[in-house]
């Protein structure tokens, strides 16, 4: 398993966990989880995903995020999930 | 499972607090390049470091973006090359050909600084350290990317006066050599007493000869990331001031370990030591003077810095240490004026001065650092501030160092420009009483009492 923890910030409306999620399902990416809170108008949302079964390179799948991230107006980050663990475990 | 809280601490670390892997420096032994004739040393020395380090950026940046976290710097240090030029060079002149080559070896694999111009003459110096000594100006000047340090002092040995009185010339010239980019050479010339030799960060930066032939060093940074931890506890006992840097240095220095784990593995190459410094550059939040600004000083500078500065290093070492299975190199606070933001716009409005940084200098990391002080400062004024910190170093066992920039043709309130990571400062007011007949008394100060442990 490869978990990589997608991190989306932005003005929240109708259609964004769909527009993610439907480039996660055309990559052939796992989504393991979501958590997501709204604070007024904005949404703070984490997905964990697996990419095992993922082709491309982590500079493609950044590069698709943040295309996907323009497309509904968030910014839209991946990163290695071992980094949480190092900075936030023991 | 990773928590949501834990994953937007460090999104807000690296997008508004500076949070970055300030170097990934690989240390390269140039011992096996050794060789009498200067032409095919200076072959030997470019494949080596052309081929070891061909990677070292594409990997660095490839680890900064899978993890989120950006290296700013990719950089290589080698053996210092008084040692490794020795037998090649005759005169001055062909050491500067070893920098030439060093600097083109360094444009070909892209790094942005390549450290190792050095020699270690704290108790003595060799024809070949003096010729590299007095190549420094133009080595400095002819090249871009080269980094010089200079060991003139240690607890064991004592300080070297000869090679101090000299450095201060050196210093002079350097800046003559580079006048036309405010006196720029000197930004790259560092002088050490216990010098490190592993140390990741520039200029100092070396590959000691007990080190390995090839080696990961890594530095972290992330004094926004402090300044906005201690914001949260504006008010509060020390205890708590303290255990809140202790948790944040952690955090910081688990990024550094992470990533020199990581390199290591992806370049074949083994994993030396995570320095745990927190290092400031220019970009406005990424700021010691910032964090003493937070811990309640109105203006770095002001009195209690020095307590201030006592804790955060020590404070810093005791959350760093966990962090790193080794930790090395200068693992402190960095007090670097003209990198530092608010650092240079406390010396500017008078509230830091020349020996307030000074008495800074023997609880922090280093010493001196990008200090612009006038161009007309004498060769001997330099050499008495260059002995006055190798005696902290000395007697108190730390590393300290001395890197003043005479800019020549300005004089104190002008500003100094140097750019990039370097920054720019308003001039510093240097004490106009001299020294001369101190430093130029020749020979060496003995090594303090407390060294003899055996």
């Amino acid at each position: 398993m490869n978990r990589t923890v997608v991190t989306l910030v932005g003005k929240d409306h109708v259609g964004i966990i769909a527009t993610v999620c439907n480039f996660f399902a055309e990559n052939n990416i796992n989504i393991l989880d979501i958590k997501q809170t709204t604070v007024q108008e904005y949404i703070n949302m984490i997905l964990v995903v697996d990419t095992t079964g993922y082709s491309g390179s982590f500079d493609s799948l950044a590069e698709g995020l943040d295309a996907v991230g323009k497309k509904v107006g968030c910014i839209i980050k991946a990163q290695h999930e071992e980094i949480f663990d190092m900075m936030h475990r023991i | 499972m990773v928590e949501l809280k834990e994953v937007f601490e460090t999104y807000e670390m690296v997008s508004h607090e500076n949070l970055d892997v300030r170097t990934i420096t690989m240390g390269i032994s140039l011992l096996d390049c050794i060789d009498p004739d200067l032409d095919r040393l200076c072959r030997k020395i470019y494949d080596k470091i052309t081929t070891l380090a061909a990677d070292l950026v594409q990997v660095g940046d490839e680890i900064g973006l899978e993890y989120g976290v950006p290296v700013i710097n990719k950089r290589v240090s080698v053996t210092p090359i008084a040692i490794v030029g020795g037998a090649a060079c005759r005169i001055p002149g062909d050491f500067v050909k070893i920098a030439k080559t060093l600097d083109e070896a360094a444009k070909k694999i892209g790094v942005n600084f390549i450290g190792g111009y050095s020699a270690l003459v704290q108790k003595g110096m060799t024809t070949a350290d003096r010729n590299l000594i007095e190549s420094i100006p133009q080595a400095l000047a002819c090249t871009e990317r080269v980094c010089s340090s200079i060991s003139l002092g240690s607890t064991r040995t004592g300080i070297n006066m000869d090679a101090v009185r000299l450095m201060g010339d050196i210093v002079v010239k350097t800046a003559e050599a580079t006048k036309d980019a405010d006196s720029i050479g000197c930004a790259k010339l560092v002088v050490f007493c216990n010098p490190p030799d592993d140390n990741p960060f520039m200029a100092g930066a070396f590959h000691g000869v007990t080190e390995a032939d090839c080696v990961i060093n890594v530095g972290v940074s992330g004094p926004g990331v402090v300044k906005t931890a201690l914001s949260k506890v504006r008010g509060e006992s020390f205890e708590v001031m303290c255990e809140t840097i202790k948790k944040t240095a952690f955090k910081v220095t688990r990024v550094g370990q992470l990533f020199a784990k990581e390199a290591s593995k992806r370049l074949g190459v083994p994993f030396g030591i995570v320095d745990l410094s927190l290092a400031p550059t220019p970009a406005v939040g990424d700021s010691i003077a910032d964090i003493i600004h937070e811990m309640g000083m109105e203006y770095a500078g002001a009195p209690g810095t020095t307590a201030a500065l006592a804790i955060l290093n020590d404070q810093v070492k005791k959350g760093g240490v966990m962090a790193s299975s080794y930790v090395g190199g200068l693992s402190g606070a960095f007090i670097p004026v003209t990198e530092d933001s608010a650092m240079a716009e406390a010396a500017e409005i008078g509230a830091l001065t020349l020996e307030k940084l000074e008495a800074m200098t023997c609880v922090c990391s280093v010493g001196l650092d990008m200090i612009a002080i006038p161009g007309d400062v004498p060769a001997t004024t330099i050499a008495g501030i260059i002995a006055d910190e190798m005696a902290i170093g000395m007697v108190n066992q730390k590393t300290t160092a001395v890197r003043v920039i005479p800019v020549i043709g300005k004089g104190v309130g002008d500003r100094a420009q140097f750019g990039g990571l370097l920054g720019d400062a308003t001039i510093m007011p240097v004490n106009r009483y001299g020294c001369a007949d101190f430093v130029n008394r020749g020979g060496r100060i003995p090594a303090p009492i407390h060294s003899f442990k055996n």
